[in-house]
């Protein structure tokens, strides 16, 4: 198992986040993903990602992503007891988490899996959505995650006792692009603040933001941060317009961020010196949930493969 | 409008494949013969006789009304697309400047000239010791009767070795601010005092040249705006024809299939392709998002531009992630050419125009406001740091 590395250290994650919930809910933000007819707002993955950017900044407890993605896959579906879930994510009252298993029955990393009602799992193999209901058909190994703001699991389902939801449609894409707008409402957030630093913290009596090897450094960043940002609205964009594109631009969305972030936070923490480098001053929480959003979106090198394969280039010419 | 832009799209492209003279390579303008040069002047009056350069200039100077800035963007988008020979930045930032600060009669004698493409201008800006920091050029022009007496040394000079024209910034005033004591001016190439002489860049080519002047005499009717304010002169005409930029998203698109290409040609000694390899894709997924990412970047900036809420730091962040993604494309498509063992049925002329390429990359970093110099803009005006 991986993410253990502060074990000893550890706050709880933000499980207070339920408590809000359903006040959340009630603005309607589990359903931007949701037919009209279900009760949602259509398709209106931009509004889903500017939300995602936004719990992204505040480095909320919950399992936004997957709460949607699920939103969108139970409202797509037929099945009568999708209805149902959909009508407690909708409200509010119900957690139902999003993940993805292969062969062996096992969901790897699902988010907000320890406070789940229910489960919709991508099953990879069948390249099916798959409901469970009952939470005595999943087993979960909690992670002692790297990333201190949520608390993932992995889960051993008994697939036998699933209800399906027919195929994957877009809710995997959904689920990937929500991470990846989480984590740029993280980095506008730190950009913005280290900016502020750089402006007042004074050193040899000016200002180190006025300081070449600092300023040109945010200056970077505030290009690449622009770059991802627009990214993700591309690619959130082109998949409520149901383009061709929109898988693709997800994969590049997601390896952009997923390369970026790690990097650009990272730095911020040097352009911040000592302070920066305290639990304290929260940089570092930031950098966990980058890192962990990455990890749940199956990695930088998943993405770059599935952009080889969707853009041809290892096909023999 | 989309149909609009579209018929113009049409338009332009037809035009561009029946009358185009051909671009040698990225950054190569400058004739090799008198027989290029005139076959180059026919192609650029072309353009302006066809109504698609000098469009947005004012209708008594054979400007068109209500001439849409994205059309500039369609133009220069077709002649990328198209391999053509494109328009001069520095003729258009000469008229420009000319069209708002030119006298009556400047304008009468040299925007015709330039729509003629009788005139090709250049710009003496930079010298030896002032380039990205222009405003502490040292070439003096002194009263001399009614004129001024010019001496100096400019260098980075494009064009110069065939233009007709120069606007010269030379400082007046040596006893104020830096800024306030530079006058602009509008001069003939062939002025006596005037030497230029070509250097060689590392690309091996010839096209940007040195230019001495010695006691050159200019007259009144020289002087570009008004003396002492060639600083406002100049820096104004840097912001025309802006919806240009947007050409390189399409630039570096282009670029990054020429970059896949070479990886699907390009085998290694066991003879699998460069790209069959799982570390070269994640370089090239690497290079695909940053290349999304300038797109998006520069398509943003244009949307600014052509509802005039421009940000003054969109250009330097436009420039900045257009320039130095073009660098990684080229530092990757070497690296591709220097693991293969053949790259492609053409033999050697794909990784030429590569390497080519790479070693151009670095004029567009250092020219036009190089990558440090943007970067404190960025800065500056975005970001609201102090001055370095």
């Amino acid at each position: 198992m991986l993410g253990t590395i502060d074990a000893g250290t550890q706050p709880a994650a933000d499980l207070a986040w339920r408590a809000g919930w359903q006040a959340a809910a009630a603005l309607g933000v589990t359903g931007f993903c949701v037919p009209e007819s279900r009760g949602g707002f259509g398709l209106h993955v931009p509004a889903a990602a500017a939300t995602a950017q936004e719990f992204g900044r505040a480095l909320h407890g919950g399992p936004f992503a997957g709460m949607t993605a699920s939103a969108h896959a139970l409202g797509s579906a037929d099945a009568p007891e999708a209805a149902e879930a959909l009508a407690g994510l909708l409200s509010g009252t119900t957690v139902v988490v999003f993940g993805s298993c292969g062969a062996d029955g096992v969901a790897r990393l699902v988010d907000g899996a320890g406070h789940a009602d229910a489960l919709v799992i991508s099953d990879r193999t069948a390249e099916r959505l798959v409901l469970f209901l009952d939470s005595s058909s999943w087993q979960p190994e909690e992670h002692l995650a790297f990333d201190v703001s949520r608390a993932a699991a992995d889960l051993t389902i008994d697939m036998a006792r699933g209800i399906d939801l027919g195929p994957a449609g877009l809710a995997r894409d959904i689920y990937e692009l929500l991470l990846a707008a989480d984590t740029v409402g993280g980095i506008e957030r730190m950009l913005e603040r280290t900016v502020d630093y750089a402006r007042e913290r004074q050193a040899f009596g000016r200002p180190i933001g006025g300081f070449q090897a600092v300023q040109h450094r945010l200056a970077d960043h505030a290009v690449h941060a622009r770059g991802m940002a627009l990214i993700v609205n591309e690619a959130a964009r082109l998949l409520a317009a149901g383009d061709d594109d929109a898988t693709r631009m997800v994969a590049v969305a997601q390896l952009s961020v997923a390369q970026g972030a790690t990097h650009l936070l990272h730095d911020l923490v040097q352009l911040t010196g000592g302070i920066g480098f305290t639990w304290e001053h929260g940089l570092h929480l930031f950098e966990r949930r980058a890192h962990q959003n990455a990890r749940l979106v199956g990695n930088p090198r998943a993405a770059a493969s599935r952009l080889a394969q969707l853009e041809g280039w290892a096909d023999d010419v | 409008m989309t149909s609009d832009i579209d018929h113009y799209r049409t338009e332009v492209r037809a035009f561009i494949s029946n009358n185009a003279h051909p671009m040698a390579a990225e950054g190569v303008r400058a004739p090799k013969d008198a027989a290029e040069e005139a076959t180059i002047r026919v192609w650029l009056r072309s353009l302006y006789t066809a109504g698609y350069l000098g469009a947005g200039w004012p209708e008594e100077w054979g400007g068109q009304p209500d001439h849409p800035a994205v059309f500039d963007l369609v133009l220069m988008e077709e002649l990328i697309l198209g391999d053509a020979y494109r328009p001069l930045d520095q003729v258009m930032l000469a008229a420009h400047t000319l069209i708002a600060f030119g006298t009556d009669t400047q304008k009468a004698e040299f925007l015709p000239k330039i729509r003629n493409a009788d005139h090709i201008w250049c710009q003496l800006f930079s010298e030896p010791d002032a380039g990205s920091d222009l405003a502490s050029l040292r070439t003096r022009a002194d009263p001399e009767g009614d004129g001024f007496i010019v001496n100096g040394q400019k260098t980075w000079s494009t064009d110069a070795q065939w233009a007709d024209m120069a606007t010269l910034l030379a400082r007046t005033d040596p006893a104020v601010d830096r800024h306030a004591g530079i006058t602009a001016f509008a001069i003939p190439m062939d002025l006596p005092g005037i030497d230029v002489r070509p250097i060689r860049e590392m690309t091996g080519h010839e096209e940007f040249c040195e230019v001495f002047l010695d006691e050159v005499r200019v007259g009144p009717e020289h002087i570009l705006g008004e003396v002492n304010s060639g600083w406002k002169v100049v820096t104004s005409g840097l912001a025309s024809e802006r919806a240009f930029v947007g050409a390189n998203a399409i630039q570096l698109e282009r670029l990054f299939d020429d970059l896949v290409a070479l990886a699907r040609s390009a085998r290694l000694l066991d003879g699998t392709t460069v790209a069959s390899h799982e570390d070269v894709q994640l370089k090239l997924a690497t290079a695909r998002a940053r290349v999304e990412e300038v797109k998006l970047i520069v398509h943003d900036t244009v949307q600014r531009i052509l509802i005039d809420e421009e940000h003054a730091s969109d250009g330097p962040v436009a420039k900045l992630a257009y320039s130095e993604t073009n660098v990684y494309l080229c530092e990757l498509a070497l690296e591709i050419i220097s693991s293969s063992v053949s790259v492609d049925a053409t033999g050697t002329a794909v990784a030429d125009r590569w390497r080519h390429n790479f070693l151009w990359s670095r004029a567009l970093t250092i020219s036009g406001g190089s990558s440090e110099i943007l970067r404190g803009l960025i800065g500056r005006q975005l970001l609201g740091l102090p001055r370095a």
